[in-house]
């Protein structure tokens, strides 16, 4: 029904749109000249028959359960039903109307039901004849009013500047409500745990904070030692630096010789090849390093007696290492080709060879791109999950040595998260505590980087 | 410069053809270069004079696509032949170019640049004085020697384009090479370069490409004119410029075309 309707309004505007055009054409033709371009005479009807309809149809979604709720529910507000009781009646209700009830069935809920749908049909055809009848109504009054010297461009042009600003108003707003439900459970959980024990304690063992029954008091002195991320910090700083060890390096020299080296049929080829690897999903990252990478390692350790876990954080950061490639290769290649070809003529031409000017003049006219774009590599290993997941373990020890298996934040937030998990608990709270240090981690990350790429992109322009 | 009235010819092209892939940029050109003097290459955009200057010191290898045929010999010996040392070359024709390039370097270490390349100075005192006399040279060292650790992109435009010619210069090449140095500088700072050219040929060897013919007859001794790939006529500038004897030369130096 609501799909109709949509159909029906959208082909309304594209028959306003014409006509709009079609009246500036007529205008046209008695050799007036126009305040704007035909279409924009079209587009300017076009508006008329979509803004209208937007609030129609937003009033609606906003009032009509609103409304139908009330009138179901006044047949019941005379026989003593609590709030809760009365908001069952209701659920049941639209239960019941879709047909997926189970439960016993009253001849209440029966009569209830039925009175849902008629109003629910009523509340539909309604609908469909006042958002029709209006967008007729102002179409026709706006179609009467454009004349040789309405403007129209005016309000077209600012029609679609609020339609731009709405969607990146919704992206903002998204990201705003997400700090903000992250700050809320966050704040709930240090009421709970000492910041100070969060931060500095050593011990991380959220499995003990199961032991409580849901109906005993919240005790804080139970969870002393349970929360202390320092293992989860390091650990995930750990595992990040390891994979770094392996992506600036190869992801450095590749991109170098990208940018200077390969021939443009090379380059043509190698660049998406490399590329490939950032489209390879986490999971499967995931999987190589812990069914592939990890035993590997365990056998070659083993042989020559050193004592290797199977999850451990060299298997981990090694393969996150190279997810991470491509994108310190693909930002420094970039980088290193913006560098002006002038500088490299001057270097040329006063006798440098091709990796003395690559070291001495373009390497530091680009480092500031290239650090940006390391630090972009290093909030992405930060916050990578999948990997760590697999293959890196879940215990968190505190632990310096590559070969044990330790744990990172974002583990730990899978772990706490997955199967049941009650809200209000401080073990679901800390979960919104790691999620808003991870996240105050990579945005501080994310601005240096910004601020450097910035810097750097003043010098050339 | 006449040795016992001969003059001495420091770069002798031959038959010079150069194409961008398919495409012939400059068709067999035939030029002799004096010693110490100050030769202009002049011609409309595109007449392949940039093309000739980046051929003398192998510049064009840069470029993919391009192939230079002919002999271009300087000090008895063929640039374009395989056992020549780019290196070794460059380290004894400098270039200038058409927008000032110093490297995102300090001051210093732009003119030291060279330098350190070619191994050139045993001890810090020996650089320091490499700068100076470089500088000097340049006529820049009285404006930047309280600030040698600044970055050299922070001078003006014509400093920064004297600090170019500091730095070809610093590696004591036998000839410069300046591809249209005043073309991004205004006219105060080109009287300085234009001065500074002057100066420079009691020591080095000068090829000035310009689009300016006022420039062309102040700086040179020499002009050499190309059109269209070819170059139609070379001599003394005074002969060029009041006697010419192609009717394109002087039609070009008139003004009527170009």
């Amino acid at each position: 029904m609501n799909l109709i309707l949509f159909t029906f309004i959208v082909l309304l505007g594209f028959t306003s749109y014409y006509f709009g055009r079609r009246k500036a054409y007529t205008i046209q033709s008695t050799n007036k000249r126009l305040t704007a371009l035909p279409q924009f005479y079209g587009y300017y009807l076009a508006i008329w028959c979509a803004i209208p309809a937007f609030i129609i149809f937003s009033l609606w979604a906003i009032f009509e359960p609103t409304i139908v709720k009330l009138l179901i529910l006044s047949d019941y507000s005379n026989q003593g039903y609590l709030d809760d009781e009365l908001n069952l009646i209701y659920e049941k209700t639209k239960a019941l109307s879709r047909g997926q009830f189970t439960g016993e069935i009253t001849p209440f809920i029966e009569a209830s039901a039925e009175k849902y749908l008629s109003l629910r049909s009523i509340a539909q055809s309604s609908k469909a004849v006042i958002v029709l009848s209006i967008i007729i109504a102002s179409v026709a009054y706006a179609y009467k009013k454009i004349s040789s010297n309405s403007k129209t461009r005016e309000p077209v042009e600012k029609f679609f500047k609020a339609v731009l600003f709405t969607a990146s108003l919704a992206a903002i707003l998204t990201t705003v409500g997400i700090v903000f439900s992250l700050i809320f459970q966050t704040i709930d959980f240090f009421k709970v745990i000492p910041l100070f024990d969060f931060v500095f304690g050593t011990h991380w063992y959220p499995a003990k904070a199961f032991v409580r029954d849901s109906s005993e008091a919240l005790d804080p002195t139970m969870y002393s030692d349970t929360f202390g991320a320092v293992p989860i910090f390091a650990g995930t700083f750990f595992i990040a630096f390891i994979a770094m060890c392996v992506a600036i390096p190869i992801g450095l020299m590749s991109g170098i010789y990208l940018a200077e080296y390969a021939s443009v049929k090379v380059r043509q080829y190698a660049k998406p090849l490399i590329e490939i690897l950032a489209g390879i999903p986490t999971v499967v990252y995931g999987f190589f390093a812990a069914l592939t990478v990890g035993p590997f390692l365990k056998e070659i350790g083993n042989s020559m007696g050193l004592d290797v876990s199977a999850e451990s954080a060299l298997a981990a950061g090694g393969v996150m290492g190279i997810m991470i490639i491509p994108f310190i290769s693909s930002l420094s290649d970039d980088v290193i080709t913006s560098v002006p070809q002038s500088l490299r003529d001057g270097s040329y031409a006063m006798g440098a060879t091709k990796s003395e000017t690559i070291k001495k003049v373009i390497f530091p006219a680009a480092l500031p791109g290239i650090v940006g774009s390391i630090l972009l590599g290093v909030s992405r290993a930060i916050g990578e999950t999948m990997i760590v997941v697999m293959a890196s373990g879940l215990a968190a020890n505190l632990t310096l040595n590559p070969l044990e298996s330790t744990s990172t934040i974002t583990a730990q937030i899978v772990v706490i998260l997955i199967g049941d998990q009650a809200f209000g608990d401080p073990k679901t709270q800390a979960a919104f505590a790691l999620g808003m240090s991870l996240f105050l981690v990579t945005l501080c990350l994310n601005i240096v980087a910004l601020r450097v790429v910035k810097k750097y992109r003043e010098k050339y322009e | 410069m006449k040795k016992n009235g001969v003059k001495m010819i420091k770069i002798n092209s031959k038959n010079v053809d150069v194409f961008y892939g398919k495409k012939q940029a400059l068709f067999n050109i035939n030029l002799d270069i004096e010693e110490n003097q100050v030769t202009a290459l002049i011609g409309p955009s595109g007449c392949g004079k940039s093309t000739f200057l980046r051929c003398l010191n192998r510049m064009n290898d840069v470029i993919d696509i391009c192939r230079v045929k002919g002999q271009i010999i300087i000090n008895d010996f063929d640039i374009n032949d395989k056992s020549c040392d780019v290196v070794r070359l460059r380290e004894k024709i400098g270039m200038v170019f058409q927008k000032p390039n110093p490297f995102p370097k300090t001051i210093y270490e732009n003119i030291s640049y060279g330098p350190t390349i070619h191994g050139m100075a045993q001890s810090k005192n020996e650089m320091d004085e490499i700068v100076e006399t470089s500088l000097k040279k340049a006529a820049l060292w009285e404006e930047v020697k309280d600030r040698l650790h600044e970055p050299g992109t922070g001078l003006s435009g014509g400093q920064q384009q004297r600090l170019c010619i500091a730095r070809a210069i610093s590696v004591k090449p036998e000839v410069i090479l300046m591809d249209e140095p005043c073309s991004a500088l205004d006219p105060i700072a080109t009287a300085q370069i234009e001065e500074l050219i002057d100066e420079l040929k009691k020591d080095h060897t000068i090829i000035i490409v310009t689009h300016s013919m006022a420039q062309a007859a102040r700086v040179s001794q020499n002009t050499g004119f190309f059109h269209l790939g070819e170059l139609i006529e070379h001599g003394s500038t005074d002969k060029i410029f009041k006697n010419p004897e192609n009717k394109k030369t002087q039609d070009y130096i008139t003004g009527r075309f170009g």
